[in-house]
Order: structure tokens, then C-alpha cells, then sequence
């Protein structure tokens, strides 16, 4: 019975998203919905060009029709309660202050269409001492306590190189608001909801605040070391900044990787114990960075998973995008972009009826499709369009 | 049940958990506080989380694990032995009857125990099946054996984080579990959202590894725009490449690190304000953001002078109220159990726990007015057998 959608509109055919975001965790929610074939509306500021010769938002604006909007503008304040009115979900990233100062609140479309969920994703939340405090993914993670669990030693506190309140709240995002949505279905009303950028990567370190309110626990920050196994970390290969990351779950792994690497220190039978080998980590650390120098990582790697030994290549963007095992399955995606020639992007991590990636289209700039949701959508005339176009309320492209 | 439960989107629904560990009993975790009536299979030893550290009270023992309690708020234990005949025929009715099945068979455990990808889905044709695994199903990797660190260097994020040159470092804990767990909720919502309009269920394979590579803001853009390997760069921006920028840094207060998140012009700006620079907006070495980059160090040092004797509260406060910069302190866990805005959202609840004692977990990142999230605590290993099994 699965088959019958499977890949041809996507499961979110029929909802309709208008989608206010910018950067990066908003678009990264509204993506996933794109991709399972949800109907999204960007909304772009005319005097900002969306598509860039950097690949950002090409890469998170596929599958998203774009309206150049100006919503400080009456009339085109006015479009966008219309488009309200025929949507469903309404997604924003914007410091608190800019959608008051728009006058476009919860309040105000709820009054137009009370089936509406709207969400909003600043730094902070929208109430609170720090509320109205701009913020970015990694200051985000930095007040969540992230960084400070990173680090060589507990000198020098690390950011995560990936900007971690973004992504951790793009994901709640998509979860929670077709739960609302559910929700309205059953109830008949649509409601607000507020994701804070920093209260998303601490709920990823649930257990860390858990223990420390019960007995005070606080981990040590010793680089990657491991308090359950040994040895565990990242060690330099042959190449150039080339890494392998090993994790010896057990004695019997331990046992097998002295099978391969053979030295007579690391042989010795009480290392076949967790508690010797963390005692003699530095020491092991040593022999085994030695061994793994002059080694290929992806050689290697498979050479120990293939004994079951827990390896993997630390691979960087390049490795990444040729990386065996995501070719194998099929998991990028080659989308011929006009303005750049065919680009490969990661896919959609959620495989289960999305879209079929053929039908996927680029990211269109700023106004590429005002015309279609104004005459098509909203009844707009071309008259209408010229007008509009005119007074620099919509861009058209 | 109580009322405000039944009231939940999700109440009715049937979900048959057999995941273990972090991924997919976060994904429950949710799915209960949403309504869901979550059925949480355990081996006779227990969910292997129950096993490991850190522990909450004074006793380490399997009721006492804070990865377990935390993951699995509010479902219900029941003990099933899945490697015998009478276990997988039991199993099998519950999956009959269930909504959604939450599982995290690899392709080894697949082979060991003979369960082929669709014999749930074939049983009961409107479940959804959440299946969340580190490699997936298929591919050379589909029978590796890996801890987060092996996720983390595999999915790109391990490469990214550390000093240039040197070690690359993990995130904390079991940052692909959660991240995947989340993939996993917004999986059968969205296989929800089909099944309430067609009645058909879905099978939905997540991996980790991709997981992870799709959570990457431009790391593959800039080799397939640009041609340049990200780094890393320890509490810096790139240097390299159309990201390049300065002003995303970390500066040590008289009372720990407070983070700086400078990324658009108009805050470059006001940040050359700030510390009394002006000229800096004038000044051709400036002028782009490579340049500034570049001359990191020196740029740290001013802004070093800048936050002098200050604490990082006083930093914070002055740098986004006057000046509107994105800057946070970099918290310690306590800080962040304490910290006033946390407080006033109410980001941490606590429960108490027949064995474990009283503990402050997270709830949600987000808030919601008319649907509140119910979280109670963690069930006993086999605490629900007899319930679930014999009613």
C-alpha cells in the first residue's frame, strides 16, 4: 500500500508553507518540507539578492517558489495576510522587534485565518532578559553549554565548527509544527510556537544536566578521550591534515587490532583490560599514532571494520562528496543550476516518500515566480502585477 | 490517563519501541510527551543506555542511568527476549496492532536475527516504520561497527572542529543519536501527515551518516563553488573562500570565555564602534572580509583590551543593548541550569525517580501554548510487562 504515493508529489503534497526565513535554520526546515513536495512560498526582501556565487542558499532553497515582497509596504503587508489566508504554516527567523515593527504578529493572522501555525525561531525566544539579543548558530551553542564541553583542556573552551544552534533547531522545527498541525486537524485551531536557537543543543545534552543537578557530576574536557573506551580519538594518516578516529569498544576489538598492528608492547595481556590501557593511555597513544602515520585512512578503515573494529575516516568536504558509501546509495543529487552549471548537493537524510529527485527544482532568486502566486494563487490580474511592479511593492523576475 | 494527555495530537496513537541507546529513544522521547502511548521493548539485560555513564544519586546501577532517564520519559518497560520464538511471536502481535515501530536493526543484526526490510510493513500495511541506524541498509558501510566519534569523522563534523593542524575534536555526548532521533520525529510526523489523509504507512530508513551530512551549513559548498577544503579553525571563521569573516571568536572575561557571533557588515561596523576603531571603516586592510581575517590575532587583541575586567554577563549585556552584537557566554553545565534566560523559558523540568532521586532534565526548545508537552519519568525495566503483555 506504501508504493502507491511513493515518490511522485511527496507525503507533504497539499500543505502550503510561507516561509519568511533566512540563513540557515529556518530554510533548513522548510527544505525537508520542499523536498517531501510541501508547497513553500518564500518570501524574499526585493532589494537582497537570494542566489549568490557561493552556493548557500541555492543549496537550501531547492524545491521553494519565490515572491520578491516588500512587507514594509501596505500593499504588500496586504499580500502577504492573503497568502496567509490560503497557507497553512508560517515560518520566521527575524529578531523579535522586526515582525512587530511589520505589525505582522500572531494575533493579527490568527484573525485571518485561525487555522494558521505560525513559528517563530529567534536566538533567544521571544520572552525573557535576553530576548530582544541578537544572536548567531554559535553563540547559540556557547550559552548552551556546548563549547564548553569541547576543548584540548579545560583552558581553552571550542566552538563547534558547524554552528550548532542552527541545525538543532531546523530539526525541531520540522518535528513540531506538523504536530501542531495534527493538533488543528483534531481541534480546529492553529497556534504560535516559539524555537529558541540556544535551548535547542541543550536538549542534545540531556544527561549532562541531569547528573550534574543529581550529584554534581561535571566531565573532565581531555581532548577525545573517553571515559567508557580506550584507546579513542583521531590519529594523523599519510596526506596531507589526513585522519583515522578509532574507538576500542572492548577487549575483543583491542585484541584484534594487536592482531593487526603486531608490537610487542601493545601484545602484552593486561592491555586486554579497559582499566590498563586507560592507565596507559599516553603510552599506547604513542605507539599506535606511529603505527597509523605512514597509513592510508580509507585503507585502514577498512581493514579494521573488517575485524570489527569500531575506524573511520575523518573525512573533509572533498572526502565527503566522494565518499563510497553515499555514492553507493544514491545520496547526493546533481541539480543543473542556471547561473552556475550542475552543482552536487547533499540529498534528503529522511528516505522515505520524498519527492522523486528528478522532479526536484533549483532555487529560484528573488521574484522568479511573484507572477504565478499572484494571478495564479491569489487572483491577481496582469494589470494588478504591473502596478505592483511599479510602485516596488513586488519584484518580478 | 488523565485529561490534558488525551488532549495531546498524538494521543491514541500505538508507538512499539525496540531502539536502544540514544537515536531512536529520543524519537519516543518526543512522541510521548506529544500523547503517544510509547511501548519501550527491553532485552532481559535492559536497554544497553541503562548500562552507561553518567549516573544520577549515588548508586551505579540500571535505574540509575541519565542517558536512559532522560531518553525514555514517559513510556512504558516491557521485557520481551527478541531471541526466542515466544518473545518474536508476542513482538510481532504488538507490531500488528501498533501505529509506529521505532527500530534501529543494522544490516548485521538484520542477518542474525532474519528479519527482512519489510516483513512489519507487509504484516501491517498502515505502519509507519522508523528505521534509524548509523549507516543504513545498504552500502559498503552497512556493516560497520561505530561509536559517535566514528559518526562524527564519517558525517564531516569531526573534521571541522579543533585548532588548525591539530586533532580534530568530537561534540559532546551522542550528538548523531540526537540529531537523528530528531530526523526520526520529523520522519513520522511527515509519514503521519500522509497516513491521516490516505491510511497508508511507510517505511522510512534514516542513517546517521547522512543525518549529519545534510546538517552542514556550506562545507560542501565551498569545494563545489569554490573549489577550497573547509578547515578547521578553532574559535574562528574561515579564512579562506566567500565565508571568509571575521568577528565569530571567543575572548577570555575575568570569569570564563564569552563567545562573539559578528557575521554581517552592518555588526562589523558597529563592532569597530564598540572598541573605539573607526578609522578600521576607512582603513583599505578592512575593507574585506578576508582582510579582516587575516589580521585576527591583532583584531582579538583590541577586543580583548575591549572587554578588559568585565564578566561576561556585563560583556553581554553591553554588547547586544548598545550595540546590538550577537555575543553569548560560554556556559558550564551548572551556568547553564542557572542561567536567567533558561530559567524564565523554563527549559529545564524536574522529575523525580523511585530509585534515582529528584534530577533537572531539559524539555523542549520550543514553546507552545495549546498543546504541553507531558514528561514523567523514566519507566523500571520491566515495569509494564505484565500490563502491556497480559491485557
Amino acid at each position: 500500500m506504501s508504493a502507491k504515493r511513493e515518490n511522485a508529489q511527496g507525503s507533504l503534497a497539499g500543505l502550503r508553507v510561507l516561509d519568511l526565513t533566512r540563513v540557515w535554520a529556518g530554510p533548513l526546515a522548510t527544505r525537508i518540507y520542499g523536498d517531501y513536495g510541501a508547497n513553500i512560498i518564500k518570501i524574499s526582501d526585493p532589494r537582497v539578492p537570494l542566489i549568490n556565487p557561493n552556493g548557500l542558499n541555492s543549496k537550501l532553497n531547492r524545491n521553494k517558489k519565490n515572491i520578491g515582497l516588500r512587507l514594509d509596504k501596505t500593499k504588500g503587508r496586504n499580500i502577504f495576510l492573503e497568502l496567509t489566508s490560503v497557507s497553512d504554516i508560517i515560518i520566521e527567523n527575524f529578531r523579535p522587534r522586526v515582525m512587530r515593527n511589520l505589525n505582522i504578529t500572531y494575533e493579527t493572522l490568527a484573525r485571518i485565518n485561525p487555522h494558521i501555525i505560525m513559528c517563530s525561531m529567534p536566538g533567544f525566544g521571544l520572552e525573557g532578559p535576553y530576548s530582544e539579543y541578537p544572536a548567531f548558530g554559535t553563540t547559540a551553542e556557547a550559552l548552551a553549554g556546548i563549547p564548553g564541553l569541547i576543548g584540548y583542556d579545560s583552558s581553552l573552551p571550542i566552538s563547534t565548527g558547524v554552528a550548532y544552534g542552527d541545525p538543532v533547531s531546523g530539526l525541531n522545527a520540522v518535528g513540531i509544527l506538523l504536530t501542531a498541525l495534527r493538533h488543528r486537524n483534531i481541534t480546529g485551531t492553529g497556534q504560535f510556537i516559539d524555537i529558541a536557537l540556544a535551548a535547542s543543543p541543550a536538549c542534545n545534552l540531556g544527561e549532562f544536566f541531569a547528573a550534574n543537578s543529581s550529584n554534581g557530576y561535571k566531565p573532565t574536557i581531555n581532548g577525545n578521550k573517553s571515559e567508557h573506551y580506550s584507546p579513542h580519538g583521531a590519529y594523523k594518516t599519510r596526506g596531507e591534515d589526513q585522519w583515522i578516529s578509532i574507538s576500542i569498544t572492548n577487549g575483543k576489538s583491542w585484541k584484534a587490532f594487536t592482531e593487526i598492528i603486531d608490537n610487542t608492547i601493545l601484545n602484552a595481556e593486561d592491555y586486554c583490560v579497559f582499566e590498563n590501557r586507560k592507565q596507559d593511555e599516553k603510552l599506547i597513544d604513542a605507539h599506535i599514532s606511529d603505527w597509523f602515520a605512514s597509513k592510508d585512512a580509507e585503507e585502514v578503515m577498512f581493514q579494521l571494520q573488517n575485524r570489527g573494529i569500531s575506524a573511520g575516516v575523518v573525512s573533509n568536504n572533498r572526502q565527503l562528496l566522494s565518499d563510497p558509501h553515499l555514492n553507493e546509495r544514491d545520496f547526493f543529487v546533481d541539480m543543473n543550476e542556471p547561473l552556475f552549471g550542475v552543482k552536487r548537493y547533499d540529498g534528503q537524510s529522511i528516505r522515505g516518500n520524498f519527492k522523486n529527485k528528478s522532479d526536484w527544482e533549483t532555487a529560484e532568486d528573488v521574484g522568479e515566480s511573484s507572477k504565478e502566486i499572484l494571478m495564479e494563487l491569489l487572483g491577481y490580474t496582469s494589470d494588478d502585477c504591473e502596478t505592483l511592479e511599479k510602485e516596488g511593492t513586488v519584484l518580478f523576475r | 490517563m488523565d485529561k490534558s494527555r488525551q488532549s495531546l495530537p498524538l494521543a491514541g496513537l500505538k508507538v512499539i519501541e525496540v531502539a536502544q541507546g540514544v537515536a531512536g529513544p529520543h524519537c519516543g522521547r518526543i512522541l510521548a510527551a506529544m500523547g503517544a502511548d510509547v511501548v519501550k521493548i527491553e532485552p532481559p539485560s535492559g536497554d544497553w543506555s541503562r548500562s552507561i555513564g553518567p549516573f544520577l544519586g549515588e548508586d551505579e546501577n540500571i535505574e540509575s542511568s541519565a542517558t536512559y532517564q532522560y531518553n525514555n520519559s514517559g513510556k512504558k518497560s516491557v521485557l520481551l527476549d527478541l531471541s526466542v520464538p515466544k518473545g518474536i511471536s508476542t513482538f510481532t502481535v504488538l507490531v500488528s496492532e501498533a501505529d509506529i515501530l521505532i527500530e534501529d536493526w543494522d544490516m548485521s543484526s538484520r542477518a542474525l536475527n532474519g528479519i527482512e526490510k519489510d516483513r512489519f510493513t507487509k504484516l501491517n500495511s498502515s505502519l509507519i516504520e522508523i528505521s534509524l541506524t548509523p549507516f543504513g541498509l545498504s552500502g559498503p558501510y552497512s556493516h560497520f561497527t561505530s561509536t559517535p566519534i566514528i559518526q562524527l569523522a564519517l558525517g564531516g563534523y569531526l573534521y571541522l572542529t579543533g585548532l588548525p593542524g591539530k586533532e580534530p575534536l568530537m561534540l559532546p555526548g551522542h550528538q548523531p543519536d540526537y540529531l537523528t532521533g530528531l530526523n526520526g520525529n520529523g520522519a513520522v510526523q511527515i509519514a503521519l501527515w500522509e497516513r491521516d489523509q490516505t491510511g497508508a504507512g511507510q517505511f522510512v530508513e534514516i542513517a546517521m551518516m547522512e543525518t549529519l551530512a545534510t546538517l552542514h551549513q556550506f562545507t560542501m559548498e565551498m569545494e563545489t563553488y569554490e573549489g577550497f577544503i573547509r578547515n578547521r579553525n578553532g574559535n574562528l571563521w574561515q579564512k579562506e573562500s566567500a565565508f571568509a569573516n571575521y568577528g565569530i571568536t571567543t575572548i577570555e572575561c575575568v570569569d570564563g570565555h564569552i563567545c562573539f557571533g559578528i557575521s554581517t557588515e552592518d555588526q562589523w561596523e558597529r563592532l569597530c564602534m564598540m572598541i573605539g576603531k573607526g578609522e578600521f571603516l576607512e582603513d583599505p586592510q578592512y575593507a574585506t572580509r578576508s582582510g579582516r581575517r587575516s589580521l585576527a590575532t591583532y583584531l582579538d587583541s583590541l577586543l580583548s583590551e575591549w572587554v578588559g575586567e568585565r564578566t561576561r554577563h556585563e560583556v553581554m549585556v553591553e554588547a547586544s543593548e548598545m550595540w546590538g552584537l550577537p555575543t553569548a557566554p560560554v556556559l558550564g553545565i551548572s551556568e547553564v541550569l542557572e542561567d536567567a534566560q533558561f530559567l524564565h523559558r523554563g527549559l529545564f523540568t524536574e522529575i523525580n525517580h523511585p530509585i534515582s532521586g529528584k534530577a533537572h532534565f531539559p524539555t523542549f526548545p520550543f514553546k507552545t501554548v495549546d498543546m504541553i508537552p507531558d514528561l514523567s519519568r523514566a519507566p523500571l525495566l520491566g515495569e509494564h510487562t505484565s500490563e502491556v503483555i497480559h491485557s
